[in-house]
């Protein structure tokens, strides 16, 4: 599926036949593509992706991969304003986006930004089909997104990323039931003068590689037209999730092609969504300028030789 | 306590000896004193009391007294920021906004831990003789603060009022908790009112104090005006069983900056609520912070505030 086309000097390389899923191969109206999680499920790549409605809410759709790659994105909403009557609710009004996918003790545990009245919250599903979901509840203070379960328990509780909107750093909290969440410690922050300056967020699921956990996440620059998003990787300690032991200096993926650079916001990249496949690819996907899929890959070798040597690159 | 009538018609009748602490009261060299929390023991009632240093950073002071009016401020601040372990990192800008409760006989004390990496977090700690605290654990996620504790377990689970920031609006939030340490079910209980005196931004301020009728929490309410903020007192009613619904909410505050001392300091036009005493009588005294420049206090009794508007 994947030939490389390089670009720049960017770590991740971009598939050829980019963008994955553009709004036109929707088969209904929409305003606009938001992002992409990912997961394997019965051997095959399936997507969840969130898609804004021309009323400006959002919701989040499954999408399936047929024989030729392709894929296809179902009409009614997984998660989200006519997905169900939870649409009352005025903590969800606005309707739910940017689901992370783990996959863990048998079930794929989804993690996503529900949207209302009274600001953003982490909100917890889980399904072991794709077809039936059950709802755990908004499990965050208001105004923080970004959860993302980490997919193994650290002296036997949960761990999941999360970014509150105060400070704009990534964080992680632990429980013991998916339920109260506390031990909050903040892990990465924004650097001054770095690409990531203005703020950071989480990206993929935390992917665990044979000597950390590899966080891709996404860096923000604050720009006079506005910001512009990229993509960047760190690594942390297996045992203790909390402590950094490398970070790249350079981002692993930039907007340069026009699908990055055009759309309903400018120059982003941003994923929701990464899985390692025959060992040592990383496959990232990535939601490109707000108005598309797109599909990267690179080494493990060359995304932790990143995370460790970048720091004489400028 | 004599009280007495200055201007206006507020519900709570101010102390006749207002400010009872100012920063001259303090033995050691500081900014200002202001929101003290108000801490009954067997020896009197005691004041744990927010102190500004001169650089810029709050520690928490003890204040004794016999009549909960005439105070002593101990000679060192009692609780400091911490320097080393899990909390310097999120407190070393400073600790303020003490608030007390008594559960099952233990006194905890929620505050606000300010740090460089995402402000305000809310934490807790505890005591038993009141001049040293035992950190428990940072509670809440950043961008938190004035988190209140209520004095029991409801439906088996500890509850805090908080305040944290959704869609730039401050809001009064409810969060529960299994141990104190873990938290979560968080729900907005109230949000500002357009128009009204509490139209910009609310807070929990007294922790919930509990009625026949419901738990009474005395919060403040912000109108924000072109030369800056009023900070006023108000009332509300909470259900005992499901304490994110509002029986009753006062329409009007029953505090508002009138005095002097409460128009003049270093950030002018503020009553701020840490705390209150309800005697054997059901008379109530409600401490607060002036323009955050002194402590104060005023006075009503419990049938007057849940007859008043709520």
């Amino acid at each position: 599926m994947f030939r490389r086309k390089e670009e720049g000097r960017d770590i991740v390389h971009r598939w050829e036949g980019n963008p994955l899923i553009r709004m036109g191969d929707l088969g209904f109206r929409c305003a606009d593509i938001r992002s992409a999680g990912a997961a394997y499920y019965n051997g095959k790549t399936v997507l969840l992706i969130t898609v804004q409605h021309l009323s400006g809410h959002q919701s989040i759709h499954l999408a399936h991969v047929d024989e030729k790659g392709r894929f296809f994105v179902e009409k009614a909403p997984f998660i989200g304003p006519n997905g169900d009557s939870r649409n009352d609710n005025p903590h969800e009004s606005e309707g739910d986006m940017d689901a992370r996918i783990t996959y863990m003790d048998g079930k794929y545990y989804i993690m996503y930004m529900a949207c209302g009245d009274h600001g953003f919250r982490i909100g917890l599903a889980s399904t072991v089909d794709f077809v039936n979901l059950e709802y755990h509840g908004l499990i965050s203070e208001p105004d923080t997104k970004g959860g993302a379960l980490f997919s193994e328990k650290f002296n036997g509780r949960y761990a999941r990323l999360e970014r509150p909107k105060s400070g704009n750093s990534i964080w992680i909290s632990y429980s013991d039931d998916l339920v109260y969440w506390g031990g909050n410690e903040v892990i990465l922050s924004p650097r001054r003068g770095f690409w990531d300056s203005a703020r950071i967020g989480t990206g993929a699921p935390p992917i665990k590689l044979h000597n950390c956990w590899l966080i891709i996440y996404y860096g923000v620059k604050s720009t006079s037209s506005g910001p512009l998003f990229r993509l960047g990787a760190a690594m942390f300690d297996l045992k203790d999730p909390t402590k950094l032991i490398g970070r790249a200096n350079i981002p692993i993926l930039s907007p340069r092609e026009d699908y990055e650079r055009i759309g309903d916001q400018n120059n982003i990249v941003f994923c929701t969504g990464a899985s390692v496949q025959n060992e040592n690819e990383l496959q990232i996907f990535y939601n490109a300028a707000e108005s598309c899929v797109c599909v990267g890959s690179t080494t493990i070798h060359e995304i932790i030789d990143t995370c460790v040597y970048s720091k004489e690159e400028f | 306590m004599t009280t007495k009538q200055i201007t206006g018609e507020d519900l709570l009748k101010r102390f006749e000896g207002n400010p009872i602490i100012v920063i001259e009261d303090v033995p050691f060299r500081a900014n200002t004193v202001f929101n003290g929390t108000p801490i009954v023991t067997e020896d009197g009632i005691y004041l744990l009391l927010r102190v500004e240093g001169q650089q810029g950073f709050s520690v928490f002071a003890l204040a004794r007294s016999k009549d909960g009016l005439k105070f002593t401020i101990d000679k060192e601040p009692v609780m400091m920021p911490a320097k080393e372990g899990p909390f310097a990192r999120y407190e070393s800008l400073g600790i303020e906004d003490p608030r007390a409760t008594f559960i099952d006989g233990v006194c905890y004390i929620m505050y606000t831990a300010v740090g460089p990496r995402g402000g305000s977090r809310i934490a807790l700690a505890k005591t038993s003789d009141y001049a040293n605290y035992e950190r428990i654990a940072l509670v809440s996620e950043p961008g938190n603060k004035d988190g209140v504790l209520f004095p029991r377990k409801i439906n088996g689970l500890y509850a805090r009022l908080d305040r944290p920031i959704g869609r730039e609006t401050g809001s009064i939030w409810i969060s529960y908790s299994p141990d104190l340490l873990n938290w979560g079910k968080s729900e907005v209980v109230m949000t500002p009112r357009y128009g009204f005196w509490d139209e910009y931004r609310i807070g929990a301020s007294v922790p919930p104090i509990e009625t026949e009728e419901g738990w009474l929490e005395i919060y403040h309410g912000v109108k924000m005006t072109s030369s800056g903020p009023i900070y006023r007192v108000g009332i509300v009613l909470l259900d005992l069983d499901d304490p994110s619904k509002v029986i009753r909410r006062g329409s009007s505050p029953i505090l508002s900056p009138r005095a002097k001392y409460e128009r003049v300091g270093d950030v002018p036009n503020v009553c701020f609520a840490c705390g209150a005493v309800v005697d054997k009588d059901e008379n109530i005294k409600v401490y607060y912070g002036a323009a955050d420049t002194s402590i104060c206090v005023a006075s009503s009794t419990m049938k007057e505030i849940l007859s008043d508007q709520i």
